[in-house]
């Protein structure tokens, strides 16, 4: 038998039902006793029965799958209802008995294939009564209405993500499939078609297929009935997405005549067909690029896309997808797209059919895609009614809704543009953006939060409104979360919000977030919530000199907490954001040189240890070097006695030999520092301090 | 790309200054049979349109007459049809058990895969139910079986409440729905049906012959701005009427 079922947790035993009567002919309809009977006739007879017994008793058993079935097909209520019965193993093992009529096992068939549609308990316990294996065999049955039943029952398995593998590396598996793919039966090769899809996602397993000339098959078969065509369509998506090896097999197959069989379906009458061909042809362009040069099939693709956005029911839900997978992270894509009008049509949909459901969040993703680079994008939808619409979506009862509203705002807000002109930091997308800070999904909180930080960034002069809303004790509130991301977004937002802020709002939020919580920020777990919060020290400290009390203030807290940071070397972007901060303290005074100093150049330890600035120098990270050489700068600037005891403190350390050793470092910027370093150097020493 | 923006522009200058009326083109009767007989249509393509409409309208013994007279093969199994018709049947005449179990014979993956569909078929029964005046078993279908799709389901939930408010109106023939006991909200059911059947059997659910028409009235509609002819307003009859001049 080829394909198994994996073990999976076995349904509750049918509690015995107190009503029953098995030896009544009276058809009741109860799933209590349509459930007990079944499992009777699955008894062996007691005693000797006659043959004509035996007619009636498989008539009865046909009678009761039948009822079963009629009853579950469409209805999740009696599924449960049944599941909780423990009728699958009973439907199940009628697959199994040697001698049921083709009646009984078309019925059954039918049944199992219900029990595993929309339900995953019920998936659960049809792999668990080993449905996969008796529904595969019963594909070899003479009777062709048992093979189209089994055929079908099995492909509503494997459309369950539940279902268990199908290994094609396995030879005999990949023979058993090949006949499959070769029957005559649309039914079968339907199934096959979908086990593919269903199976097969790892490289080896799609070259397996293609070496065994699957793809050339499904090709063929785009001849068959619409739906078998679909089918093949997405299996053959599923062959070779982000496989580059055996996309260039396909390419150049027949003389590219395969690859023209799809690029021509993507005019079939059909919706559902147009919309799988374009899904190939995207997996096709993103595993290998060089096959697929033709411009002009990729301007055709944006059309048709944009046409199926209109279609009913799941083709128009899932075209904003495809158009979102297709134009990702290429502006020359987004560029065509948008001359073909997509910002417009787009959002003239979501105009046009208010927010329902999941299309309006797929439109949404694919204009905050369409909104990622191109500023043309950005001012096309700030500037059409599509703009109210955002502020709606940001409200709407739907989660999905609402974060796919932020990720439009967090990429039009990527527009200096758009920010300088005031259009985002108003009230009317801050109160409701600020608002989501505070909902109950942690998804639209971070959606938020990555829109609310881009805002941040550029709205000097009115970043009052941000401060006002309250933003900021829900942002330091969500900065102590449990859920790193949530800990990351919430301090690059106060990082952004802290950047060029005036000395006044700088302490307000200061006074919210308390000393204690930016210290243990510092020496959070992970290391990308490290990063920023020296990041936001960085803001706070630059440009406005009371602020390094609160660095080197308290005891030092800060200061400590940077210097353990540094001096376990974390990663790097950690370390270039704390080496900034030291660089902007030892701009400073003496008392903020020396505390600097201490850090850098450790008293007692001078000898024993050398001081991780000599690692930063040799660092491959430039900026890393780079912040590193300007604190060094800061530290023994101005030309004065201080200095020059600081420049022998760094010389003893070796820190002055490893950036003699740097004077022609390939970064110019780091060059350029290297040099002012030990022109003071030499300064500091002329004067005879040394 | 400019050639036609080239021409476009062309167009504007000439058409701009003079008036429409007198920039129509006019085309005589006889000229425009004349042509309407230069364009050659096959025989055969015309019959597969007849038979695409036959078989899709499900009228399976004029398919099987058609298809004797003329050659033409249908596309489909013509026993498949009949399946269909009775399920149709059994819906328009509000037998909506025996038609949900009739169409779970036929194929029993459609209702599954076809949640708005199966919700449909399930208000009909109700409305059934109340038509019969049944209303203990028309309330105790709605608790039981309708209730959990409108939880699942918020349009759902909606189209419920409408149906029950049958039950409310002593003459429900007037009340506010009274529509959804009208032949019209059967026949609506039983076309869902059908095209979920077609659709199941790869089969477009709608002929091509009302698309055609519809496509001719807007040629029609496009041709009239630019030229006087001989038009077809009667498309039952499909003759041609001279231009008014």
């Amino acid at each position: 038998m080829p394909a198994t079922a994996s073990g999976g947790a076995r349904p509750e035993e049918a509690a015995s039902p107190s009503v029953s009567s098995p030896s009544s002919y009276c058809m009741g309809t109860r799933p209590e006793e349509l459930t007990a009977r079944l499992a009777a006739a699955g008894r062996p007879p007691v005693g000797g029965c006659g043959g004509g017994g035996e007619e009636d008793g498989e008539h009865e058993r046909v009678r009761t799958l039948r009822e079963i079935k009629n009853q579950i097909i469409g209805n999740r209520t009696k599924k449960l209802q049944y599941l909780r019965l423990g009728a699958v193993p009973a439907v199940v093992a009628a697959l199994a008995e040697p001698g049921v009529s083709p009646a009984a096992l078309v019925q059954a068939s039918a049944a199992a294939g219900s029990f595993a549609c929309g339900v995953d308990d019920g998936v659960r316990a049809v792999l668990a009564a080993g449905a996969v294996g008796h529904l595969t065999r019963l594909l070899s049955h003479p009777d062709e209405k048992v093979v189209d039943a089994s055929a079908r029952a099995l492909r509503m398995i494997y459309q369950s993500k539940l279902a268990p593998k199908f290994d094609v590396n396995n030879e005999k598996n990949m023979e058993f499939l090949l006949t499959l793919l070769n029957s005559e039966n649309e039914n079968v090769t339907e199934l096959a078609a979908n086990i593919i899809s269903h199976s097969c996602d790892s490289n080896t397993e799609q070259l397996a297929l293609c070496a065994a000339g699957v793809p050339q098959r499904l090709v063929n078969l785009f001849g068959g009935s619409m739906n078998l065509r679909d089918a093949c369509l997405d299996s053959m998506t599923s062959i070779i997405r982000n496989n580059w090896e055996v996309t260039s097999r396909f390419a150049l197959m027949d003389h590219g005549k395969a690859l023209r069989s799809i690029v021509a379906l993507i005019h079939d009458r059909s919706p559902r067909t147009r919309l799988l061909a374009c899904l190939c042809l995207i997996a096709l362009s993103h595993a290998s690029p060089s096959h697929f040069q033709d411009r002009q099939i990729k301007t055709k693709l944006i059309l048709v896309l944009l046409e199926l956005i209109e279609e009913p029911g799941h083709v128009g839900d899932d075209a904003p997808l495809a158009l979102t997978t297709l134009i990702k992270d290429s502006v020359e894509l987004q560029k065509q797209a948008l001359s073909t009008n997509a910002v417009q049509k787009l959002s003239n949909h979501l105009l046009a059919n208010s927010l329902e459901s999941r299309r309006a969040v797929t439109i949404l993703l694919a204009l905050a895609e369409l909104c990622s680079k191109l500023e043309e994008s950005r001012s096309q939808l700030m500037s059409v009614q599509a703009s109210t619409l955002i502020i709606d979506a940001l409200k709407h009862a739907c989660a999905d809704i609402r974060v796919a509203a932020c990720s439009c705002l967090k990429n039009i807000s990527r527009s200096s543009k758009v920010l300088s002109a005031g259009k985002l930091s108003c009230d009317t997308f801050i109160a409701p953006l600020v608002q989501l800070l505070y909902d109950s999904s942690t998804s639209v909180q971070v959606a938020a939060l990555g829109a609310i930080s881009n805002i941040a960034v550029n709205l000097t002069p009115r970043k009052s409104i941000l401060l006002d809303s309250g933003a900021v004790s829900q942002l330091v509130h969500l900065s102590k979360s449990m859920d790193p991301t949530l800990r990351l977004k919430a301090v690059w937002a106060l990082r952004n919000i802290m950047f060029l802020l005036n000395p006044k709002d700088k302490d307000f939020i200061l006074k919210e977030l308390t000393l204690s919580t930016l210290s243990s920020l510092i020496c959070d777990s992970e290391h990308f919530v490290q990063e920023q919060t020296m990041a936001l020290v960085h803001n706070l400290v630059d440009g406005y000199v009371d602020a390094v009390n609160y660095v080197i203030g308290e005891d030092g807290m800060i200061l400590n907490a940077i210097s353990r940071q540094l001096n376990s070397a974390p990663a790097s972007g950690v370390c270039i954001q704390g080496m900034f901060v030291l660089a902007n303290v030892a701009a400073g005074g003496e008392s903020n040189k020396d505390a600097v100093m201490n850090i850098l150049v450790a008293r007692r330890a001078d000898r024993i240890k050398p001081s991780f600035v000599v690692n930063f120098l040799q660092s491959k990270d430039k900026q890393l070097r780079v912040s590193t050489l300007w604190c060094i700068l800061n530290l023994i600037y101005p030309k004065c006695e201080a200095s020059s005891v600081r420049v022998a403190r760094l010389q003893n350390a070796g820190v002055i030999s490893q950036v003699k050793g740097m004077v022609n470092d390939p970064c110019l910027d780091c060059k350029l520092r290297v040099r002012m370093v030990l022109e003071h150097c030499l300064d500091n020493a002329d004067d005879g301090f040394m | 790309m400019f050639l036609s923006r080239i021409v476009l522009r062309d167009l504007d200058s000439i058409d701009s200054p003079a008036s429409m009326a007198s920039s129509k083109k006019l085309v005589t009767r006889d000229e425009w049979e004349r042509k309407l007989r230069d364009v050659k249509i096959r025989k055969e393509d015309m019959n597969r349109l007849v038979m695409n409409f036959l078989v899709t309208e499900g009228f399976v013994d004029a398919a099987d007459k058609f298809r004797i007279e003329s050659g033409t093969q249908p596309d489909i199994d013509l026993a498949t049809i009949t399946d269909r018709m009775e399920v149709k049947r059994a819906v328009q005449s509000g037998n909506v058990q025996e038609a949900i179990e009739k169409i779970n014979d036929l194929n029993p993956t459609i209702l599954d895969t076809n949640p708005q569909l199966y919700f449909h078929l399930q208000q009909q029964k109700l409305i059934e139910l109340i038509r019969a005046g049944k209303i203990n078993e028309a309330l105790e279908f709605a608790q039981e079986e309708l209730a959990p799709r409108g939880e699942e389901n918020q349009a759902f939930l909606e189209e419920i409440e409408k149906t029950v408010a049958l039950l409310v109106f002593e003459d429900i023939k007037n009340c506010p729905y009274g529509e959804l006991l009208d032949v019209s909200q059967r026949l609506k059911t039983a076309s869902e049906v059908n095209a979920a059947i077609l659709t199941s059997q790869s089969h477009e659910k709608d002929p091509k012959l009302p698309s055609l028409l519809k496509m001719l009235i807007w040629t029609q509609n496009q041709l009239d701005e630019k030229a006087a002819y001989p038009r077809i307003n009667n498309f039952s009859t499909a003759a041609l009427e001279d231009p008014a001049i």
